[in-house]
């Protein structure tokens, strides 16, 4: 899961990337509107946290401008400014929730794990495919309720093919949702992470789709 | 006529009413110029009917003179009668007598007395007149009043007309009087005045109801100007709007640009208070992670800064609350429709609640009323009421809108477990919370009151039909 952090303040905004980081989303951040529209328009985001008192163009003119072209990607409003008048403004521009300055980290995950769910059309917070579990809430994946002990980018592999079950996911779609976008790329990492994966999954669960990429689904 | 200048123009009790002023005025011009006209005039026609009454009577006299001879005896008589038949009717009011008043005869009461209406019209009949003694130098006319012969005052005037051609050669001084009934003047001059004074009246009459008109048309634009400031005041109009005549355009130009100045400073205010907010929660935001991250080492120390962060997050929210609902209950003229606040919150409560799957129903037949206030301050209550409804509901939140009583009523009622009655003053309460364990600081219902006190509303707690808490916002309505 790839997520944008959109925030001026640059303390904050590394506090949020350490925290989304440490919870296992790959994380992109930019400090003012007209990046943070740029990168939203042209990179395939999980989610997006934003900020709305931004440099050079504000949170909800960029949000705004996502909608209208199209960009459907869950967005989660983070301001300092709490009247009824700016939630249902930002709402009404076609954010998704709302969290106010100061705020809790386990809150502001939470949230985002409810804006990613529930765009995928998942309602519970695990996520399950045959005897794979997957608990969004702590990062826990469970086969037949053992405990898979899974790095981080092969839990965002896993995440990421959970949330699109019974799809074929592409091998960029998931170089683009798993790393950041200034983490060097190699698209052969991701054969070593599926392969991985197959060891400690029970088989036949990843299926490669040929010349299309991945499909995660509960065996027959 | 100029009004005084008050200089405490906001003083509560009204120095006078200027329509009372206007109108006494001009009643008091009109009065005076009535009684001096009615004076004047009747005056300058008793003048003219009192030249003409002498007149007649010099007539006669002339006449008389003209027509005074001696017979042989040496007595006077006429050679001619007069002309005016009324002097040969008995007691017509004309009349006229011939006294002599001979010199050598004044000491002789008797003769004197003989002397007198020697020679009378036949108006007089038997009848003397009875004119104090007098001797006009030769040609000088005088005049006299006398009792007449039917008990009325009579005008007298007077001649004296020597002759020396008597018979037996002696001088004999003649007293001609020419008299008449002083009603033959003053009844023309009291018909006149009558029927003056019933004409001035009207005239009177007619300038009182012009003048009143004038006033009530002249202060009629005061009258607009007071409808459209009701207009402005109950929310129905943002600005004084409206033809008005030039006098006042500049008084209707300048409250306009107060009323636009003070919507300015609430902007700016708000504005300011959001800024502030801004600049003081980010930091916060920064210590408070800072605080919360795991590899802390000092947990004595980052308990202290997540305790102290969130008190002063509640005080920064609290006043700036106040600050920014402080400013707005005070601006006339603004008026929110009430509807569309109320689905925009709809809409923001199903996205923030999304995981909670609450059927959240806003009853129609509310669209055509509006609150009498500031949008963003109905949003704010409104959406706490809305806000705790959604977070303690269990299935339902149900919102409906009526007027009551002149003022809006809006009821948000949830289906959750209520409020017992006790806790129910504590939760409105600054500051305080009914359950920790549900997000949100406990500020929501505090600040709603505040600005439901602002806009001198009332928020009440009671059971709903529902089964738990009804919240309703008593406000002003605007029409």
């Amino acid at each position: 899961m790839r997520i944008l952090i959109v925030e001026d303040e640059p303390t904050l905004q590394a506090q949020l990337a350490d925290g989304l980081g440490a919870a296992g989303y790959a994380v992109d951040a930019a400090g003012n509107g007209v990046d943070a529209h740029y990168l939203g328009d042209t990179e395939p985001y999980d989610a997006v946290i934003l900020d709305l008192g931004l440099p050079q163009m504000d949170g909800i003119t960029v949000l705004k401008k996502w909608r209208s072209t199209g960009r459907t990607m869950p967005v989660l409003i983070l301001t300092a400014r709490d009247g009824w008048h700016e939630k249902v403004a930002g709402i009404d521009a076609g954010a998704d929730d709302y969290l106010t300055k100061p705020f809790h980290m386990e809150e502001l995950l939470a949230r985002l794990r409810a804006l990613i769910r529930r765009a995928g059309g998942h309602a519970s917070a695990e996520l399950i495919c045959g005897p794979l579990t997957l608990d969004t809430r702590n990062n826990r994946a469970t086969v037949d309720g053992q405990a898979l002990t899974l790095t981080s980018h092969e839990y965002r592999v896993l995440a990421y093919l959970m949330h699109h079950r019974d799809e074929v996911v592409s091998r960029s779609d998931l170089i683009e949702h798993i790393y950041a976008q200034d983490f060097d790329r190699d698209s052969n990492t991701v054969e070593v992470f599926i392969a991985r994966l197959r060891k400690k999954l029970p088989p036949g669960l990843i299926e490669t789709v040929r010349g299309l990429g991945y499909r995660l689904s509960a065996p027959q | 006529m100029t009004a005084a200048v008050t200089r405490n123009g906001a003083s509560a009790s009204p120095r006078g009413s200027l329509r009372l002023r206007l109108l006494s005025g001009t009643l008091v011009w009109i009065a005076a110029s009535i009684v001096v006209a009615g004076w004047g005039l009747s005056n300058l026609f008793h003048r003219h009917v009192e030249a003409q009454f002498y007149a007649e009577l010099q007539t006669h006299l002339d006449q008389l003179t003209a027509n005074l001879t001696l017979d042989a005896r040496g007595l006077p008589v006429l050679a001619l009668p007069l002309s005016d038949p009324r002097l040969s009717r008995p007691y017509s009011g004309c009349y006229w007598q011939i006294d002599r008043i001979d010199k050598d005869n004044h000491e002789d009461n008797r003769n004197a007395a003989a002397g007198i209406g020697l020679l009378r019209s036949r108006s007089l009949w038997d009848h003397v007149l009875t004119v104090p003694p007098d001797t006009p130098a030769d040609g000088e006319l005088h005049r006299h009043r006398v009792t007449g012969p039917d008990g009325g005052m009579l005008g007298v005037i007077e001649r004296s007309v020597r002759i020396d051609d008597t018979p037996d050669g002696k001088p004999l001084t003649f007293r001609l009087i020419a008299a008449a009934d002083e009603r033959q003047m003053s009844e023309p001059v009291s018909r006149f005045s009558g029927a003056l004074w019933l004409a001035l009246g009207a005239l009177g009459a007619g300038l009182v109801i012009a003048a009143m008109v004038q006033v009530f048309v002249g202060l009629a634009p005061l009258q607009k100007l007071r409808a459209a400031l009701g207009k402005v005041r109950s929310g129905e109009m943002q600005r004084l709007d409206g033809e008005f005549p030039a006098e006042i355009m500049p008084l209707v130009a300048e409250f306009n640009t107060v009323l636009a100045q003070n919507a300015e400073v609430v902007e700016r205010a708000r504005t300011q208070a959001g800024n502030l907010a801004h600049a003081l929660k980010t930091p916060l935001s920064v210590l408070f992670n800072a605080a919360q991250s795991t590899d802390t080492q000092d947990r004595e120390l980052s308990g202290l800064v997540i305790d102290q962060v969130g008190i002063a997050r509640r005080q920064v929210d609290y006043h700036l609350a106040r600050a920014q609902a402080a400013a707005s209950a005070r601006i006339p003229g603004t008026r929110t429709p009430v509807f569309p606040i109320i689905e925009g919150l709809e809409r923001t409560m199903r996205h923030i609640h999304a995981d909670r799957q609450l059927i959240l129903t806003a009853m129609p037949a509310s669209t055509s009323l509006s609150f009498r206030g500031e949008a963003q301050d109905l949003q704010e209550m409104l959406g706490n009421l809305l806000d705790n409804a959604c977070k303690w509901a269990s299935h339902r939140v149900e919102i409906s809108t009526c007027s009551e009583n002149d003022q809006l009523r809006i009821v948000v009622d949830d289906d959750g477990a209520g409020l017992a009655v006790e806790q129910r003053d504590a939760v409105i309460r600054r500051g305080a919370r009914a359950d920790e364990q549900v997000p949100g600081s406990g500020l929501g219902l505090a600040i709603v009151d505040d600005l439901v006190g602002l806009y001198g509303g009332q928020i009440v707690l009671a059971d709903s039909p529902l089964g738990g808490l009804r919240s309703v916002l008593v406000l002003p309505l605007a029409r």
